[in-house]
């Protein structure tokens, strides 16, 4: 089984400021850590263990600048085989621009693979879509949310899908096949920082993302980048702690659900 | 008209008349989320023709102008293969649209993204707005701290629409839809439907409590539960998580409140250190009080909370369980 998985370097944003510069034109990202995007981080987990069971092989492949080796070298460390770069220094926004490019890698480098695993998303730019775009164009099943592998074998999947409210569904699919994993799928092994500079290693193949441009269409313009339109907002507490303790004792009596 | 003059003509001169809304029906049931999908085609000022399974209700009878039947099931009609063929059938037989619209669901989306992969749409995932003057689709990046204003480039374009973003624009025209059925569409064997699974049920309903104290991840690790299940026994409240709690399986899942688990709506919603991504707010935000403690003064959830506070949650935690204990 050659499983191939997706995985994309993202900045972590959660705890950062972020600030809109060159005339709404730009976010900027300069002082903000990267990190790998937390779905992949799980799709990874979920390729490994299906060859830990079946044998075969995982090939960890990321389009990205060249610092994107992190997280191949992360996911050899998980126990990838090995890592492609599609190395390419501008950022690609359009979801279809990166399926596509995707695309034509994988024919024209004829890389072999019973499935391709991705993050549902990444956490930058949440458009949920490249997983599908790539599946379509590759003419093969597809399965986004992906939340439990309960069969994976020659020629069919049988997985369960994620859907609003605590429903799941449970689908079959016809392999080879394009799957979206969702996070919570499985809980992703520990990487040791030895772990990871052993992963150093081991060869991971650089390909010019210029290379696989040809009919790349880009199909949506960004226009411009703004903030969130503020709304309402909290009465936010000020001072230290042990007053901002009793002020919210206050409230909770007041709301009648602390006495 | 709002937007009309973008792409009068399509392809062979047939004109772009309409937005075609594709239906979320599920078990039966559709989806409160399609008057979203719905609100956005009025937005767009386009006829709105809606794409359903046969035999199913889909609201009242005059939200959309037009309704289409696809001879399949639900569960088949939810496949994104075949969703594929119905909406290539549609076109050979109404036209090329100037929008296929989806809601934003687990399904919804991985409708649009094979859709538009298969059909070569311009794509736009995770709408929440639109300027008619401008043509633009807002979209959120970095979990709602940044949005995008994009446009998509010539000619037919897919999205799927945040919930909760145009119902009020659901507004009907008056008349009955009429209803047309759409010629058969040979299911796609690559892809079925075999059963609905219901999640394990916990020995406590979070959706029946008055009070949740409720964690995310900024309380750093699994360490870190026992001290907040302590205040929660202090305080007489549920204890509760966001969604990156549950994958870490630092809570169960029953416990989690958003649009994968739970909808509540207590007397207050006290969260720590949970930034508030949409789905989490989706899940909340009808609470009568919220209360949002985070380190991160950006974080969306103090945009929804009615009392915020700046800082780090364990160390509040601490500080409060002193002083009830005092």
């Amino acid at each position: 089984m050659n499983l191939l998985v997706f995985t994309k370097r993202v900045p972590a944003t959660q705890e950062e400021e972020l600030r809109i510069v060159d005339d709404g034109r730009r976010v900027d990202l300069s002082k903000v850590p990267f990190k790998v995007n937390d779905w992949d981080n799980y799709a990874v987990e979920a390729a490994v263990s299906i060859v830990e069971k079946a044998g075969g092989d995982v090939t960890a492949i990321s389009l990205g600048d060249a610092e994107s080796d992190d997280v191949l070298r992360r996911a050899i460390a998980m126990g990838a085989k090995d890592g492609f770069l599609v190395e390419s220094s501008d950022a690609i926004n359009d979801p279809m621009a990166r399926a596509c490019l995707l695309y034509n890698f994988l024919k024209k480098e004829a890389v072999p693979f019973d499935a391709i695993f991705t993050g549902v998303q990444s956490e930058d730019d949440q458009f949920a879509s490249v997983g599908g775009i790539l599946a379509a164009k590759l003419g093969l099943p597809f399965a986004s949310m992906v939340i439990g592998i309960e069969a994976f074998e020659a020629g069919r999947a049988v997985i369960r899908r994620e859907l609003e409210g605590g429903l799941q569904e449970r689908v079959k699919l016809a392999l080879p096949c394009v799957l979206g994993i969702q996070s919570g799928i499985n809980e992703p092994r520990y990487v040791s920082i030895m772990g990871i500079k052993k992963a150093s290693k081991v060869e991971r193949k650089v390909f010019k993302a210029g290379t696989y441009r040809e009919g790349v269409p880009g199909m949506i313009d960004l226009v411009r980048w703004v903030y969130p339109a503020k709304k309402g907002g909290a009465v936010m507490l000020q001072g230290e702690a042990d007053g901002v303790c009793k002020e919210l004792l206050g409230i909770l009596k007041e709301k009648g659900v602390y006495q | 008209m709002q937007g009309a003059s973008r792409h009068p003509e399509g392809e062979r001169g047939v004109s772009m008349s309409y937005a075609l809304v594709v239906a979320e029906v599920r078990r039966g049931f559709f989806e409160e989320r399609n008057l979203d999908t719905i609100g956005l085609a009025r937005l767009l000022g386009k006829e709105v023709k809606l794409l359903a399974p046969a035999g199913v209700a889909c609201g009242s009878d005059d939200l959309s102008d037009a309704v289409i039947r696809a001879q399949v099931q639900e569960t088949d009609f939810l496949s994104p293969l075949n969703m594929v063929r119905i909406i290539q059938k549609v076109i050979d037989t109404a036209g090329r649209p100037e929008a296929v619209l989806f809601t934003g669901s687990s399904s919804g989306i991985e409708l649009a993204s094979y859709a538009a992969g298969a059909l070569n749409l311009p794509l736009i995932t995770d709408v929440s707005g639109y300027d008619p003057e401008k043509g633009v689709f807002l979209k959120s990046y970095y979990s709602d701290k940044i949005f995008g204003e994009f446009k998509p480039r010539e000619g037919t374009f897919a999205a799927t629409v945040r919930s909760g973003s145009f119902k009020e624009q659901a507004v009907s025209k008056g008349a009955p839809a009429a209803e047309t059925v759409l010629d058969a569409v040979e299911t796609d064997p690559g892809r079925s439907f075999v059963e609905y699974v219901e999640e394990e049920k916990g020995a406590i309903d979070i959706t029946k409590a008055d009070f949740l104290l409720s964690v995310g991840r900024g309380i750093g690790s699994k360490d870190e539960i026992p001290a907040y299940e302590e205040l929660a026994d202090l305080l007489k409240a549920v204890l509760s998580a966001s969604r990156p709690v549950i994958d870490k399986a630092w809570l169960p899942k029953p416990r989690q409140v958003g649009t994968s688990g739970k909808t509540v709506k207590p007397k207050v919603y006290f969260a720590m250190g949970i930034s508030g991504a949409f789905q989490h707010i989706a899940g909340m935000k009808d609470s009568e009080c919220i209360i949002a403690i985070n380190k991160d003064p950006e974080a969306p959830i103090f945009q929804y909370a009615h009392y915020g506070f700046v800082g780090d949650a364990n160390k509040l935690r601490d500080k409060m369980k002193d002083v009830l204990k005092g």
